[in-house]
């Protein structure tokens, strides 16, 4: 057939990597409940976003072929691999039905308090199995047109936020929220964990780019887009809402949205948010769950991994379910546990396996010597 | 008669030449025999009577043949005839029945000899054929009127006729084992990729089917992806439309029989370009193509977004507009998706009625159509006057896009679309949408993504898509797309 190679150009790249970045990131309040400076700490965290980018980045330039289950086994070995292989399967699925629950409790939580959970995260993951058993190719095909309609979106929302006179400039000061400590403490590791570090779950992507070479730039590109617009909503909101509602609403770009009011006119845009909540999350949503489908496919030796869409889809629908009782509850995991856990797979891992690496080319290079 | 027999040579014998062609054509009765002697040797011409030109057999009969010395010993007859004919018609000697009985059936006339082992075929076709008129549905207010007809010379050369270049290359052949359809391939030798142009071959060859009658059964059986609401080959009936994308490199599929040529490869935004957009000047044809993808949205979302906001998101209506609404909606029995519904069937059949009826009764089934579904049904509580308002407007609005069979899959895409927003509200057209464009993501034409120039993105050709760039910043005169 006629150009069905199954390549990712950076452009598609960049767009989709701006999408998982934004994620539920964009909707609600990130970072430590207590900062209001959250604006201050996403600009404070991205030279360690760059930097922890550049590691992933330098593990895969050590194996150009692999993805990471790949180069997890070359480096530890077989048995060391399983293991750690393992952990990060568990870890991808396991946030991946984080993004799915708690796209759904928000849309629940807004508009659609008279539909169960499960009828909004059964659409979500059935829509997710059609368009990943499509080919990852159509993913990104994807996310380069919806991210033309999130620009759009923002942009236009941003435009009415700022006519509407809403914004108190006075909200911003002090700057720091009056503490330091919290400011940075929110920044590392916080929101270096959440939403950053996650871009590890790109390493399956790499060596699916047709000019792999190109991917240190754009990854650098959209983490510094992605930050400076995150900081930014982040800012907007607290401009608008104040210190104290900013802190304590639990989808805070919702409750912003709704004080618009420009010419009497334009009023109601609400719709912007649920549309950026709903497109963004279902991005990163698919993103995680191509990862896991690769690392799976890579771990069992299944050669078309398209064919793991479904099973993959319903393990993370029922999981996104059952692993909360309630969105207080999924709240409270996402800023305990799962910050552990997000640690220990995004940033300790990747420096164990660098660890390593160094550890047998140093010894490597002494048998030469020797 | 049989295919063994009629696959035989032909004999020597003139009559029984005749009577097997006779036989194997179950002697039709439009089935002309033509007896006469030339220079003492019996002789006998045959043809269609209907699918030749009545002139040129005039002038092959009595001006050529009659006129004839065999003045050359040497030479036989035939060969002699075949050099010595009326010159401006294509001449082909044949030997078998088979050969002869599908030349008579494209319209030649075949000359046979008595004591002759082959015979000679003179491309005569002609016959009535529509004449070359404005076309019907594609139109434009300011460019060339002319349109494509049922014969496929007369396409070609429509197209010759704008493009006046040795590279614009055709190659014909028939498809349809019943049929014997002819079909063109027309592309720009240099231009049009060569992999595509072998890829078009190909599949035009590999077509197993008994009858191909209109250029639609072509677009089915050789598009990659036969299950999508979305159409993968463009179709026209303006030769202007189609010497342009001849131009851009693409590849034009014409079918005998068939006014609406095919061009491959299609992309989705192909069917949202006039050829107007051309004549007109860019600022004026930038604003009509935005326009159209405008109402391309309304004509797919416009009942779904009220019915969404109808049922879901009350909130996101400002307040007087809601209590208006309400209270409209306040005598009215239904939900709003089944309101929707019956409004939108109901616009559906007068169209389709619109089309099938006589022309005669046009004005009466409009009149009634519109004072029923429109006054009538409000002021009898069936539906509230907003919802006529909704359905209107995404009527209308479908018929601004320029192609009328994406016009079709986007009417029938609105209809799921409206029972996503009624069970789920904006999720739902969200999620639909998500599907639908990830499914077109998925799409190609001939290799080429269906999307794109938008995805995978080309900036440069983005500026011919949604916008009509100038003229005057292209170096060559053709149009990107």
């Amino acid at each position: 057939m006629l150009g069905n190679k199954q390549t990712i150009s950076s452009k598609q790249l960049l767009s989709l990597m701006i999408l998982f970045e934004f994620g539920t990131a964009i909707v609600v309040h990130i970072g430590l409940e207590s900062n209001h400076a959250t604006w201050l700490s996403i600009l404070i965290a991205l030279p360690g976003a760059l930097l922890l980018y550049g590691l992933y980045r330098y593990l895969y330039r050590q194996y150009p072929d692999l993805i990471v289950s790949g180069y997890i086994r070359k480096i530890v070995g077989p048995y060391l691999s399983w293991p750690l292989n393992l952990s990060i399967l568990a870890y991808f699925i396991y946030n991946a039905s984080r993004n799915l629950r708690e796209a759904g409790d928000l849309l629940i939580a807004s508009v659609y308090d008279e539909t169960p959970l499960f009828i909004i995260n059964t659409t979500m993951a059935l829509v997710m199995i059609y368009v990943l058993s499509k080919g990852v190719e159509v993913l990104f095909r994807l996310a380069q047109v919806y991210i033309l309609v999130i620009l759009f979106l923002g942009i236009t929302g941003l435009l009415a936020v700022s006519f509407s006179g809403e914004m108190e400039f006075s909200n911003l000061f002090p700057i720091n929220g009056g503490d330091w400590r919290n400011v940075i403490q929110t920044a590392y590791p916080s929101i270096l964990l959440f939403p950053f570090s996650e871009l590890f779950a790109f390493s399956t992507i790499f060596p699916l780019l047709n000019n792999s070479k190109e991917a240190g730039r754009t990854g650098t590109a959209a983490i510094l887009f992605s930050g400076l617009v995150l900081s930014l909503t982040q800012g907007v909101q607290l401009l608008v809402l104040g210190n104290s509602i900013y802190v304590r609403s639990t989808f805070s770009l919702l409750t912003t949205i709704s004080v618009i009011n420009v010419a009497d006119f334009l009023q109601r845009l609400d719709a912007i948010v649920m549309l950026l909540l709903i497109i963004c999350v279902f991005f990163k949503m698919s993103l995680y769950c191509y990862a896991v489908m690769a690392i799976w496919g890579d771990l069992f030796r299944i050669p078309n991994t398209n064919k793991l869409a479904a099973p993959v889809g319903i393990v993370i629908l029922f999981m996104s379910i059952f692993s909360a009782w309630s969105f207080p509850e999924h709240t409270d995991e996402g800023q305990r546990s799962s910050m552990v856990m997000l640690f220990l797979v995004t940033v300790a891992i990747p420096l164990f396996l660098l660890l390593v690496h160094f550890a047998r080319k140093t010894f490597r290079r002494l048998r030469e010597v020797s | 008669m049989n295919k063994t027999i009629s696959a035989d040579r032909i004999s020597t014998n003139l009559e029984m030449n005749l009577h097997e062609i006779k036989a194997s054509l179950g002697s039709s009765s439009d089935l002309v025999f033509k007896r006469f002697t030339l220079e003492g040797i019996q002789a006998a011409a045959v043809y269609v009577d209907g699918l030749i030109d009545r002139h040129i057999v005039h002038d092959l009969l009595f001006d050529s043949f009659f006129s004839l010395t065999f003045d050359v010993p040497s030479k036989s007859p035939l060969e002699q005839i075949k050099h010595k004919g009326l010159s401006s018609i294509n001449v082909q000697s044949m030997s078998t029945i088979n050969d002869i009985v599908l030349a008579i059936l494209s319209g030649n006339t075949i000359l046979l000899l008595q004591q002759c082992e082959e015979a000679l075929s003179y491309e005569t076709c002609g016959g009535e054929v529509r004449p070359v008129t404005e076309p019907s549905s594609q139109i434009v207010i300011r460019g060339p009127k002319d349109g494509f007809n049922e014969s496929i010379s007369t396409n070609v050369a429509l197209v010759r006729r704008r493009i006046k270049n040795s590279n614009l290359w055709l190659e014909t052949m028939q498809v349809g084992s019943v049929t014997h359809t002819e079909v063109a391939i027309m592309y720009l030798n240099g231009t049009a990729k060569q992999e595509i142009i072998d890829e078009v071959r190909r599949r035009l060859q590999n077509i197993d089917y008994e009858s191909i009658l209109e250029s639609g059964y072509i677009e089915n059986l050789i598009e990659e992806q036969t299950y999508t609401p979305f159409p993968t080959l463009f179709n026209t009936e303006r030769p202007d439309t189609v010497a342009a994308h001849i131009l851009e490199g693409r590849i034009a599929v014409f079918v005998d029989g068939t006014p609406f040529a095919l061009v491959a490869p299609t992309t989705f935004f192909m069917f949202f370009q006039s050829a107007e957009d051309y004549y007109h000047r860019t600022d004026v044809s930038s604003g009509i193509r935005l326009l159209r993808y405008i109402s391309l949205f309304i004509s797919m979302f416009g009942p779904s977004i009220y019915i969404a906001s109808i049922t879901f998101h009350q909130e996101m209506i400002p307040t007087p507009l809601l209590l208006s609404l309400a209270s409209q909606r306040e005598s009215v029995p239904f939900p709003a998706l089944v309101e929707a519904l019956i409004m939108e069937v109901s616009f559906e059949i007068l169209r389709e009625a619109g089309i099938r009826m006589p022309r005669a009764i046009g004005q009466a089934v409009s009149i009634v159509g519109a004072l029923v579904l429109g006054q009538a049904a409000v002021q009898a509580g069936i539906v509230s006057s907003a919802m006529v308002i909704v359905v209107a407007l995404t009527g209308i609005s479908s018929f601004t896009t320029p192609s009328f069979n994406a016009a079709l899959s986007i009417r029938l895409l609105r209809f799921a679309v409206m029972f996503c927003s009624a069970f789920l509200g904006f999720f739902g057209i969200a999620m639909f949408s998500i599907l639908m464009i990830a499914h077109m993501c998925g799409l190609r034409s001939f290799g080429e993504p269906y999307l794109s120039p938008l995805t995978p993105l080309r900036p440069n050709e983005l500026k011919d898509t949604f916008v009509r760039r100038t003229f005057k910043r292209s170096s060559s005169n053709r149009r990107p797309n």
